[in-house]
């Protein structure tokens, strides 16, 4: 689709400061910082999933999972981000953040 | 699922929503300041923050990016009509306009099945065509996803991702009227200004043309006699009354009429439901076959009290809330005090249209001791809700007769 609106940036969360707004009929809004981030994790997946997982959406959308979704879930949401919404995602590191994920947020979260 | 977790229990943890707005802080200055205003929704991992976006009071943040935010349920009590600040907010993808001209902003409409393509500006949408106005509820498909049970993956939404609002506009026919469709003509699909930052995955909906043709379906340019918030769709947004906000699409920028059905990531495989009467299956299973999602099914919410609320033993207590459908319109809500095993009829408020939020109020005198509310809507078709959870594997649709656990004293 082709858009000539401002986009939110791939990093969100900035305020522009864009004071007053030079014509009236145009609405312009800031979007606040992310709520949350990944949670930090010794799992080389972690950086991997920064590199690749939060450029395009904030953490909320794994953290707030039920703790009981499966690898299965996490492996479909990888493949779907790469397949679907062509994530740089290299094929290497799919299984890496596959296995972060479901370790951190999923069913094979330490006790 | 327990009892306790099927229950709307809201707990603000940390400060209170509404003495932030009073106080006048922005988000940032909020977040400066270290004070962010948590909620907890009832089922296991519920905790979420509170934040308030542009043109928002602090509504509860499903996601940050791109924004997804869901309303207080108590909102649902201060009147049938949901404000624009509280009005939930559920995006798809990142890219999303943050600055529109509303005059010049364009709408294409193309494709193969129509004879003459055009576009409009917003100008010309409002000064060309006659609006109508309409009543109606919004409602995301996965409304109350979090109360699953088996719990499913997605959005962890409870009861707060729904809305009722006068939408002004001008109906889809008349602006298609202009564009001299063919017989060909199969489906009518839609696209708004947000975008998917690497190129896949573009927020694509697509309607059948006889639907798209009602006279109802709008392109809605006012909400609740003001423009529409930036992140409920600025400056145009489709209204597809009776039918899930999946296919309400913001910031609306081309329309296109084509000669076969649409099948895009967001028609298929997303938002498909078991293709069957229920819209259900046994859970943890697989569908033998889908469809995509379509209209509201029936649900009614007690708004005025809530779970594990104390009443006076002796006084009456006027319990009220509100009932909606698909757009048949609600004939009849019933309650009960005692689980469900006795009812009698609610009395029905004003019907301001069969799209809207329908008020339905009892009394009720309770002697000392805990009481199971329930509450049931029929619509003028005869569809009402399950006693107990229907079941799909991507949480849709859910519209149990709720409950509400009371004690008096």
């Amino acid at each position: 689709m082709k858009s000539n609106a401002f986009v939110a940036t791939a990093l969100g969360a900035i305020a522009l400061g864009l004071g007053a707004i030079g014509v009236a009929d145009t609405k312009t809004i800031t979007l606040p910082p992310d709520g949350v981030q990944l949670k930090a994790s010794a799992l080389p997946g972690y950086a991997k999933a920064q590199a690749s997982c939060v450029v395009c959406h904030s953490a909320e959308y794994m953290l707030y999972q039920p703790p009981a979704a499966p690898r299965a879930y996490w492996d479909a949401m990888v493949q779907r981000m790469k397949v679907v919404f062509k994530a740089p995602i290299d094929d290497l590191d799919m299984p890496v953040i596959v296995d972060y994920l479901v370790k951190t947020y999923g069913n094979e979260q330490p006790k | 699922m327990t009892d306790s977790t099927n229950r709307l229990r809201r707990r603000l943890i940390a400060g209170g929503a509404g003495a932030l707005a009073s106080a006048g802080l922005t988000t940032l200055s909020r977040a400066a300041l270290g004070q962010t205003a948590t909620f907890e929704l009832p089922f296991v991992n519920g905790k979420r923050n509170m934040v308030a976006y542009s043109e928002k009071r602090p509504l509860i943040v499903l996601t940050s990016r791109p924004p997804q935010l869901e309303t207080p349920f108590e909102v649902f009590n201060d009147g049938l009509i949901t404000p624009n600040d509280a009005f939930f907010v559920r995006y798809h993808n990142a890219g999303i306009p943050t600055s529109i001209d509303g005059d010049k902003h364009v709408i294409k409409i193309g494709g193969n099945a129509l004879g003459k393509p055009f576009e409009l500006t917003m100008a010309d949408l409002r000064r060309q065509f006659k609006p109508v106005e309409l009543l109606a509820v919004n409602q995301c498909s996965g409304n109350s996803r979090g109360f699953f049970s088996p719990r499913v993956t997605g959005g962890q939404l409870a009861n707060g991702a729904m809305g009722n609002a006068r939408w002004v506009g001008v109906p889809l026919k008349d602006v298609l009227a202009r564009a001299e469709l063919k017989n060909s003509a199969r489906q009518v699909t839609f696209n708004g200004l947000d975008t998917a930052l690497f190129g896949g995955g573009d927020f694509v909906k697509s309607l059948d043309v006889n639907h798209a043709l009602d006279g109802e379906v709008m392109l809605a340019f006012s909400m609740n006699g003001t423009d529409i918030p930036m992140l409920n769709g600025y400056p145009v947004k489709l209204v597809v009354p009776g039918y899930y906000g999946t296919y309400w699409v913001k910031h609306l920028s081309e329309i296109e009429v084509i000669d076969q059905v649409y099948e895009g990531f967001w028609m298929k495989p997303a938002y498909r439901i078991p293709d069957n009467d229920c819209a259900c299956i046994e859970p943890g299973t697989t569908p033998a076959a889908t469809r995509p999602i379509g209209r509201f099914d029936v649900r009614s919410f007690i708004t005025s009290v809530q779970d594990g609320a104390r009443l006076r033993a002796g006084q009456q207590t006027v319990v009220r809330g509100i009932a909606f459908d698909g757009g048949q319109g609600i004939r009849e809500v019933a309650y009960s005090t005692d689980g469900g095993q006795s009812w009698r009829g609610a009395k029905l408020g004003e019907d301001l249209g069969r799209y809207s939020f329908r008020e339905f109020t009892f009394a009720f005198t309770p002697d000392s001791g805990n009481y199971d509310l329930r509450v049931r809507a029929w619509n003028r078709s005869g569809q009402s809700q399950p006693m107990d959870p229907l079941w799909q594997p991507a949480g849709y649709m859910r519209n149990v007769v709720e409950r509400v656990v009371v004690s008096a004293v």
